[in-house]
């Protein structure tokens, strides 16, 4: 079905700043292509303009403003199948959507997961920021309350869609309008945050592409 | 023979799922790939296609339920086959018609007995429907609507009852035999009634079950009462707590990975100590010829730069220290470098920044590497490379006046050295008290890595080096010039 390179290979593609819509079509069309073998397994690294999405187990009480006045606020708003609640994802936030058929990765989709969060923790590591996985609660916290990055993805025939954010160096007051992941306690903190000085995103992005490729090339 | 569809298993560690949304209705036609449903296990969701095709006959669980992997959550009736045969694949046989999907009977029908053969993962009973339910009271306890209402008329801590349907849950005839379990226990010598369970615990904990208030069958304590309870208890004891601590300290990342090294180390290296003393008065002669000899072309030595050019050489000479116990491979790994970390505080913070590949360097290019590292880690500029694949450690806490210590063992390191005040002591020599200028050196050890014989030759080759320290001053390996 796959060209043999298609197959081993992992093509990461650095996207700088996307709309949200425009990357959601793009990531549709690769799973489209990785279905039928014309084209190999894709991760795009980018990061979104001001937006606000809401998965499908996403509660009412999660945002803590309606649409109009999320809109009004600046922030675009989207519904999409992907798990988990709702996110925030906007400037100097890390943006993973990784395009891969999890058959050959295993096929099962908590593994895939953990290895999300593994190579997320890794490239933390290399920042000297200890980060963890919490039992119960996808995504990369720093302890039981402080959270660095978020996860939620979406299979179609084990075909992914979404995956992670990273909080690299982003204005965590964005955070503010939602309850983030439907958590409420819990603190979003950015690389920025935790370390005190400014962080470059393009810096991170070689770091988690490296691990990406390491992970699933 | 209608297709049974379960709640499908999407990872190795998948025990439920929880169905976001029917993407069918019951009637609809299905074709082979068509997605059915959507599912979510953890924080991914799929879309749970149908691989053969039928009419979707019926749906058992209801879109927002969460069920083990396995249960049958609806039945799909493949092409030409009539509804009674959905009916059998069900495993209704006590029932002719396709039991209905609200729960029609009141309470206190048993339902279908136990008595029906059961497969691995038996389907519900007719009549009661199986919804995994979240409610604060009770997380995560299955049971069937009809005996959530039973309980609730009875008082029945549905935490105390063990499930006998699908996936544990609790079903009307559970808690009948729980009831006439209940019935059948007098109180206590002291007139205290409380459930089985509910005594058993506060036993194990030695509870005084007079100061719990019970809100169980015939006002029996039951488990709930009792987990209250505790928990009243332990906030206030907590409020207590709170009055006698000032403040508390934020952690930073450092103090937490150093936290997580030592608990580490003190639990999974078993350490021994030795030490011995050093007399320095050849030590202190050294360091200040070379310094006047080398002027101001050279960094200035001190008994730190020479301990680290020390301690290189007797690495080098002894490599079985210089070394790892790996207990996945459950082997000793020999380090190809020398890699000293030198322990330095800076503002309350302990960093140890590592010199690297120490072997055959010169105690001025030890020094100068030492000295940029430290100058570095004062500004708070180490990056990880700089703390990173130490195979030693150095820590002093001489400048404190500290007469001797023994440190903890960087992990994965299988020892530490420790120096101590320099200081004027009476020392016996040839039978005479003088006074002499000694340190004290201590050496932590992984038993694992390193016997005491080896680690006291080890040490005696550092008090070698550091006595008659010439040595110290050549040029790298050209030690027979």
């Amino acid at each position: 079905m796959d060209t043999p390179s298609a197959a081993s290979a992992l093509d990461v593609r650095r996207l700088g700043r996307v709309p949200y819509a425009e990357a959601l079509a793009l990531q549709e069309d690769l799973r489209t292509r990785l279905g039928t073998g014309a084209s190999g397994e894709t991760v795009l690294l980018l990061e979104h303009p001001d937006v606000i999405t809401f998965g499908r187990s996403a509660r009412a009480d999660s945002a803590l403003l309606g649409d109009a006045e999320l809109r009004r606020d600046g922030y675009e708003v989207f519904r999409v199948n992907r798990g988990g609640d709702v996110t925030w994802h906007g400037p100097g936030q890390l943006v993973g959507y990784p395009i891969l058929d999890l058959r050959r990765h295993g096929a099962d989709v908590h593994r895939y997961l953990r290895t999300l969060e593994g190579v997320l923790i890794d490239a933390l590591a290399d920042f000297a920021i200890a980060a963890v996985r919490r039992d119960g609660y996808a995504g990369v916290w720093l302890d039981e309350k402080r959270k660095i990055a978020s996860i939620g993805v979406g299979l179609r025939a084990w075909r992914t869609l979404h995956g992670f954010a990273l909080n690299v160096d982003c204005d965590l007051a964005r955070f503010r309008a939602i309850v983030p992941c439907g958590l409420a306690g819990v603190e979003m903190v950015s690389m920025a945050s935790v370390l005190g000085c400014p962080v470059e995103l393009e810096a991170v992005a070689a770091r988690v592409a490296v691990g990406l490729v390491k992970a699933f090339a | 023979m209608p297709k049974q569809i379960r709640m499908p298993k999407l990872s190795d560690t998948m025990e439920e799922g929880r169905l976001i949304a029917w993407r069918k209705k019951v009637g609809d036609a299905v074709k082979r790939g068509e997605v059915l449903a959507e599912i979510e296990t953890d924080k991914a969701d799929m879309e749970f296609e149908a691989y053969t095709e039928g009419t979707l006959a019926q749906i058992v669980v209801d879109a927002g339920a969460t069920v083990p992997v396995g249960t049958l959550i609806a039945v799909l009736r493949l092409p030409g086959e009539s509804e009674d045969a959905v009916a059998a694949a069900q495993g209704a046989t006590t029932q002719p018609q396709t039991p209905a999907r609200e729960p029609q009977a009141p309470a206190g029908q048993a339902p279908a007995t136990p008595a029906q053969p059961r497969a691995e993962l038996p389907p519900p009973p007719p009549g009661e429907r199986v919804i995994a339910h979240f409610a604060a009271d009770d997380d995560r306890i299955r049971a069937t609507p009809r005996a959530r209402r039973l309980a609730e008329e009875k008082s029945i801590d549905l935490s105390e009852v063990t499930g006998s349907g699908p996936g544990g849950s609790i079903l009307v005839a559970d808690l009948e035999s729980y009831l006439s379990q209940l019935e059948g226990q007098p109180p206590d010598s002291e007139g205290v009634r409380a459930t089985p369970l509910a005594l058993k615990m506060a036993g194990e904990r030695g509870t005084d079950l007079e100061a719990v208030k019970g809100s169980g069958p015939g006002g029996r304590i039951t488990k709930s009462d009792l987990l209250a309870y505790w928990k009243r208890e332990h906030a206030h004891s907590k409020e207590r707590e709170a009055v006698m601590v000032r403040g508390t300290l934020q952690l930073s990342q450092k103090r937490k990975a150093l936290i997580r090294n030592m608990v580490r180390s003190k639990a999974e290296a078993p350490h021994f100590y030795i030490q011995m003393d050093v007399a320095t008065e050849a030590l202190r002669n050294l360091r200040d010829a070379l310094n006047r000899e080398a002027g101001e072309k050279r960094p200035r030595l001190t008994y730190t730069h020479l301990m680290l050019k020390a301690a290189a050489l007797a690495l080098e000479r002894h490599p079985h220290v210089n070394a790892t116990y790996r207990s996945e491979e459950n082997d000793i790994a020999l380090y190809d470098a020398i890699n000293i970390g030198l322990a330095v505080d800076v503002q309350d913070e302990l960093v140890a920044p590592t010199v690297k590949d120490c072997q055959g360097r010169t105690v001025w290019q030890l020094a100068e590497e030492a000295n940029s590292l430290i100058q570095r880690a004062r500004m708070r500029k180490l990056q990880p490379a700089d703390y990173a694949d130490g195979t030693f450690t150095i820590s002093n806490l001489g400048m404190f006046g500290v007469d001797r210590f023994y440190a903890i063992i960087t992990p994965p390191q299988s020892s530490i050295l420790s120096v101590s005040a320099i200081a004027e002591r009476p020392v016996v020599r040839e039978g005479r008290i003088e006074i002499g200028q000694v340190t004290t050196l201590g050496l932590s050890v992984d038993h694992r890595v390193i016997d005491g014989v080896r680690a006291a030759q080890f040490l005696a080759e550092i008090k070698r080096l550091l006595e008659a320290p010439r040595e110290l001053a050549q040029d790298g390996h050209a030690l027979g010039s």
